[in-house]
């Protein structure tokens, strides 16, 4: 254990955590999304050092970790922002205007897309239709709906903490 | 109009168990308890009720294919499946953020029939505020005795729309990626770590309380011929009033429509996707279609997961197949080559056309790629590429010749 704690991309509390979500469900590879969850909130992306972590202590090959990190959109290889902002594009949301909301988190945030600012506060990113239809173009801040992505809505993404 | 699901939500702190209680919640639990199994699963046969996720599969059908405990030990297991994400659907995140212990009896009553002590809720992790009210709901009943030996997990997706297929759900729950799984053998049989299991969506087991207090004759009653009971549609886009709208099965899309206040601004209806987007469209011509599995389905479209969006006459059918074809490539999980890469070309055909690069035999080569995916791919996600171009092409011819030139 403590080899390979030496090389951990972890604290030992996260070590921790990661170990708790391998029990908490019947089965062991059942806590493994979460967990990969619980590494994106603390490193704001996946590594291939993390993904190695998280396959030796599930006992999963690295392979299939990294398969599953580069599957799901929640998990990146770009660095998010402490807040992740996503804007929906889906239909509903297309219909009321969410191109606008785009340029908009554009230029409020003042970055490109899937790039946090340079205080690594904060990233945006267009999402998949995101549950909440009849509020659009929803818009979310780490995984929690806020609401309409109004010009309103997006200048107070800014004073964020 | 009758409601089952939304009868309470007047109630400002229904979501909590003491004003769930005070309304006769945990009721049906106590009754569903002191009956036989068996009984209780014959009363969900009468009911009539569908499952309300998207596919309209009897739900007491889909119990009775769980082998017996005797034929087949070991545990068996009931997965709630929150993971809505198709365009236009929303209703789930509704019914647990104002009734999560109409689901949790649900769930509960379920997992009495089926014979499971572990019972998983499923929500995608873009719901962490229905998470959060969920495990404060679980912890409440729980405190309160109310979950007997049953332990109800919770756990969250990660972004995928294909997890909310049964059997990617499952995958995904299994620390893999979400692909589905080509049945035989269906869930019920070989389900979460190959063991028999119940994948439900959060209104169908929400409608189980009902079904177990008033029996379920009286839930076939309120619906029409093999579809009882109520539905819920999540309606959005160009309407008066975007919501959640609860309708006895089988009302008139008319109906549907004027309880959300008609085409926004008295403008001229152009569209309905009735169930989420990938279902064919229905037009001004179609409104007295009656909204149940059944009957939509004689209309050329399907009822999916009631995810209604209007669209008024100002918008482009061209601009509607990119934005759905545009999302199904997003979300193609890519096992299976006709439909990740028919997708991306349907996606790809319908961009120069926006762009106004239209070639000659666009309109025609769409159909032709959503035929070469419809039938040789593993899921429903493939077949619906090809639906989606074949539906809008079909329904609105004119849009599509403009985006060609010299098309003829
Ligand atoms: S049809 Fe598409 S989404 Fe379905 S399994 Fe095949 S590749 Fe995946
Ligand atoms: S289409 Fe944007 S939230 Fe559903």
């Amino acid at each position: 254990m403590s080899k390979v704690d030496l090389k951990s991309p972890f604290t030992p509390e996260q070590e921790k955590v990661l170990l708790g979500w391998t029990k908490k469900y019947p089965y062991t590879n059942l806590g493994l999304i979460e967990a990969l969850r619980s590494v994106q909130d603390w490193h704001r992306m996946i590594t291939p050092e993390a993904a190695s972590r998280v396959a030796d202590i599930f006992s999963l090959p690295f392979n299939h970790v990294w398969g599953v990190a580069t599957f799901f959109p929640t998990f990146t290889r770009w660095k998010t922002g402490e807040k992740r902002v996503g804007v929906c594009h889906g239909l509903s949301c297309y219909l009321k205007g969410s191109d606008k909301a785009e340029k908009c988190l554009e230029k409020t945030l003042g970055v490109p897309k899937k790039q946090a600012t340079p205080d690594g506060k904060l990233s945006w990113e267009t999402m998949e239709c995101l549950g909440a239809c009849e509020q659009a173009p929803a818009l979310l801040v780490n995984d929690r709906l806020v609401g309409p992505a109004t010009e309103e809505a997006i200048a107070k993404l800014k004073d964020l903490k | 109009m009758t409601k089952i699901l939304t009868k309470h939500f007047d109630e400002p702190k229904l979501h909590e168990l003491e004003t769930y209680r005070r309304l006769g919640g945990y009721e049906a639990l106590k009754k569903a308890l002191g009956m036989e199994r068996k009984a209780l699963q014959e009363e969900v046969v009468k009911s009539n009720l569908r499952g309300l996720g998207g596919a309209g599969f009897p739900v007491g059908f889909k119990w009775s294919t769980v082998p017996p405990e005797d034929k087949v030990p070991g545990p068996r297991y009931v997965v709630v499946n929150c993971d809505e994400s198709e365009p236009g659907c929303f209703k789930d995140r509704v019914l647990v953020t104002r009734a999560p212990h109409q689901l949790l009896e649900g769930l509960l009553i379920a997992s009495y029939v089926v014979g499971s002590k572990d019972s998983f809720i499923f929500i995608r992790g873009e719901y962490q505020n229905q998470y959060d009210i969920l495990e404060k709901a679980v912890a409440e009943a729980k405190a309160a005795g109310l979950l007997g030996d049953v332990n109800i997990h919770l756990m969250r997706g990660a972004g995928a729309y294909i997890s909310g297929l049964d059997t990617a759900l499952l995958e995904t729950m299994e620390g893999k990626k979400a692909w589905p799984r080509q049945p035989p053998p269906f869930p019920t049989v070989a389900g979460l770590m190959g063991k028999p299991t119940v994948v439900n969506n959060v209104e169908t087991l929400s409608m189980l309380p009902f079904i177990v207090r008033e029996g379920g004759e009286a839930f076939a009653k309120i619906g029409s011929a093999k579809n009882g009971g109520t539905v819920l549609f999540s309606i959005s886009g160009h309407v008066e009033k975007e919501g959640v709208y609860e309708v006895p099965m089988g009302t008139k899309l008319r109906d549907v429509l004027a309880l959300a206040g008609g085409v926004k601004g008295g403008k001229k209806l152009k569209a309905v996707i009735p169930g989420g987007t990938s279902m064919p469209p229905l037009l001004e011509k179609d409104l007295d279609v009656a909204l149940d599995f059944d009957a939509i389905k004689a209309a050329g479209t399907m009822l999916g997961a009631g995810g209604m969006i209007v669209l008024d006459e100002t918008v482009d059918a061209v601009e509607v197949a990119h934005n759905i074809e545009r999302f199904l490539t997003h979300e193609s999980c890519g096992q299976c080559t006709p439909c990740r890469e028919g997708s991306n070309w349907s996606e790809r055909i319908l961009e120069r056309m926006l762009e106004g690069k239209g070639e000659k035999g666009d309109t025609e080569n769409l159909a032709r790629v959503g035929e070469n995916i419809t039938g040789k791919v593993i899921c429903a996600l493939g077949d619906t590429v090809g639906m989606v171009t074949r539906a809008w092409t079909s329904k609105f011819p004119d849009d599509f010749k403009k985006r060609v030139p010299n098309n003829g």
